[in-house]
């Protein structure tokens, strides 16, 4: 725990540089944010096209996205590579969305 | 970014708990208030202190009342510029909105009821949207006599929004900051969870004896480990609560056309019209509805009093009457809607029960939102909320107490602004609340915008607690206590017997009254706990005065390597 921990000198304390620390917190919060919107979004689709009532799969999807959202969120604050974390939660973001969009598509035509 | 997991899950825990800590810190607080809403608003309305009452007779007295309410001014003016199409001409002015909808909701511990109308838009930008203006009054159902708008509920109007949208009404932003600080503690609790590898042993951790650095660490993992469950459960209902209509819309937006094909499918299933004929009907009787919906669920062995009761579509031919039946004696909320033909008075449809998904989400919130009759766990609820507010202070004093030697060193004031909104938001939100009783019985009662003077001195005492905080905080800088947290307290203490006797004095209720001869649970429960509060304050302010004397500069580094070997936190 040499950045963090009482132990070590103040000089390691201040080796985050300010950019990376920014880069990372706006990430990962507004990264993690649009990820579960979109799988929230999906979900709902989903379920709707597998013949589940709208509200309920609204209710049970709105359930899930906050555990869903805890974990992306701390998984993206852990994971090493920020290219990474990049791909997976913009991807993912655009992915669930247009599959949702889709699946709307599908049913209401 | 971080050499390893944990130290990612380190730092999360200390920065987002710190920044956020802040705000979590006023809704754990407020929310553990929020338990006690009512009672606290029978405290701040004295011509409100009567046992709670059933819903009245509708067409007798609630209809002629919800006749008269008008569209709110402000909510008027803030939302008719949006919803109306400016294209069609000028706005439809504010007393010619036509009413379309009235409801009336009471609770087991409301004397008072709340009733209002929803005014339709009659020009609207979105003739799909929700295109209504409300307005809504609070009468006493004895008398129907209106309760004045400017009594502020303290309670259920100023401390229960505190807790989840801060006052901070532009664009939402409390809310959003109360959902992050919620999803903060969240985190706080996993990487808290990481961090502590003798989770076991930290459940019976406590040695007050200890410097404050090592007993505020033992009293933060005491409070946050005993009860991780409760914290967990109400930071997750809480978000879930405002999900639909706030942190994850998708309903209403990617996904609306869907949404609206469901309802559309719905009123069909279930014969309540989506949409206003536009054919005028009269009102059938109420009362005979309600009577009704009484006797089906007496039927299902469920009796009840009515909780909820909406008219929608009104004055039109598709209206529709809603009963909904108060949920005093279960953990979900009202429920068991029965609906009634607005002009016929006959039966449309009774909701059938949840499904599974549904009773588990009624099962989450309703365990959030407490309606139920049950006091012993509305008082663990309260344990509850102040157990965490506890472990987010502790977490303030920590941080605080392990950082001031170094910054001492490096002549740095960063810790001694940390130190002062810790006791801004710790000693001075109690200031601002308890003083915001005292002005309320300070005040009179013929005061003109008596409301927002109670507003103001909210506010204005909490700022003062800043600046005061602030100006003391000098000692921290040079790793000593700052003493705003001492003179704070003996403000809090000097304050909350001053609610008390000023509540004696201007209402005669004083404790033998409201405990003993006229029992009046609601007052003296906030009386009792505003002594205790003075009490704890005069406890904690003494132990602090023995702390300042005990402790003396030491700008070095050694007494504290000493115990930061067991010291493995943040």
């Amino acid at each position: 725990m040499s950045i963090v921990s009482d132990q070590t000198s103040s000089v390691s304390r201040s080796k985050l540089p300010v950019a990376i620390v920014f880069h990372r917190v706006a990430l990962s919060l507004f990264g993690s944010y649009a990820f579960t919107w979109g799988f929230t979004a999906f979900g709902v689709a989903a379920l709707s096209a597998l013949g589940v009532d709208f509200h309920e799969a609204e209710t049970a999807m709105l359930i899930l996205a906050f555990l869903v959202i805890l974990a992306v969120f701390l998984w993206a604050f852990a994971a090493r590579s920020l290219s990474l974390v990049w791909l997976v939660l913009a991807g993912g973001a655009a992915l669930f969305c247009a599959a949702a969009w889709g699946i709307q598509k599908i049913i209401l035509a | 970014m971080f050499a390893n997991f944990r130290q990612s899950m380190a730092w999360l825990h200390t920065w987002y708990g710190l920044v956020l800590g802040f705000v979590l810190m006023v809704v754990f607080f407020f929310g553990s208030l929020s338990v006690f809403d009512r009672e606290i608003d029978r405290w701040a309305i004295p011509e409100t202190r009567f046992e709670p009452q059933p819903m009245p007779s509708f067409d007798k007295m609630l209809l002629p009342i919800l006749q008269k309410v008008e569209p709110h001014e402000v909510d008027y003016n803030a939302q008719m510029p949006i919803l109306h199409d400016h294209n069609q001409g000028p706005m439809t002015p504010r007393l010619e909105l036509p009413a379309e909808e009235y409801w009336a909701y009471t609770t087991h511990r409301d004397p008072v009821l709340i009733m209002g109308a929803g005014f339709g838009v009659p020009k609207p930008k979105d003739p799909e949207g929700h295109n209504h203006i409300h307005g809504d009054v609070t009468i006493d159902p004895r008398s129907g006599k209106l309760v004045s708008d400017e009594a502020l509920k303290i309670g259920s109007g100023w401390f229960y929004p505190m807790h989840y949208g801060l006052h901070l009404g532009w664009k939402n932003l409390g809310y959003w900051l109360v959902g992050l600080a919620s999803l903060t503690m969240l985190i706080a609790l996993v990487t808290g969870i990481v961090m502590h590898r003798k989770i076991f042993r930290e459940f019976f951790t406590f040695r007050p004896e200890k410097k404050i650095q090592r007993s505020s660490l033992d009293l933060h993992n005491m409070t946050g480990v005993l009860a991780l469950p409760f914290h967990f459960f109400f930071a997750f209902t809480g978000l879930v609560i405002f999900a639909g209509w706030l942190y994850f819309p998708v309903a209403e937006t990617l996904l609306k056309p869907l949404h609206h094909q469901h309802e559309v499918l719905e009123a069909d299933k279930t014969g309540l019209p989506h949409e206003r004929s536009g054919v005028p009907a009269t009102l059938a009787s109420v009362d005979a509805m309600v009577a009704e919906a009484k006797r089906r669920w007496a039927e299902r062995d469920m009796a009840g009093e009515v909780g909820y009761l909406a008219i929608s579509h009104l004055g039109d031919q598709n209206g529709y009457v809603s009963i909904y039946r108060a949920g005093s004696d279960r953990v979900a909320l009202v429920g068991e809607g029965i609906h009634f033909n607005a002009s016929t008075g006959e039966l449309i449809r009774e909701d059938p029960p949840r499904s599974t998904v549904g009773n588990i989400n009624e099962f989450l919130t309703g365990l959030h939102l407490q309606h139920f009759e049950h006091w012993l766990l509305r008082w663990l609820y309260v344990l509850g909320g102040l157990l965490g507010s506890v472990c987010i202070a502790t977490g303030f004093i920590f941080f605080v107490e392990k950082r001031k030697q170094r910054y001492a060193q490096k002549n740095s004031q960063f810790i001694r602004v940390v130190d002062a909104v810790a006791v801004t938001v710790v000693t001075g939100m109690l200031i601002a609340a308890v003083g915001m009783l005292v002005a309320n019985r300070l005040l009179p009662v013929e005061f003109e915008n008596r409301d927002s003077w109670e507003k103001n001195a909210f506010w204005g005492l909490w700022i003062l607690a800043f600046v005061h905080a602030m100006i003391r905080s000098g000692p921290v800088s040079k790793a000593l206590m700052n003493p705003a947290w001492r003179e704070q307290s003996i403000a809090i203490a000097v304050l909350a017997v001053l609610a008390v006797g000023l509540n004696w004095m201007t209402t005669g209720d004083h404790l033998i009254k409201t405990i003993f001869t006229q029992t009046y649970w609601p007052v003296a429960g906030v009386d009792l706990s505003l002594l205790v509060t003075s009490g704890i304050a005069l406890w904690v302010a003494r132990i602090l005065k023995l702390r300042e004397q005990a402790s003396l500069p030491i700008v070095t580094l050694k007494s504290k390597t000493i115990e930061s070997g067991e010291v493995a936190h943040v």
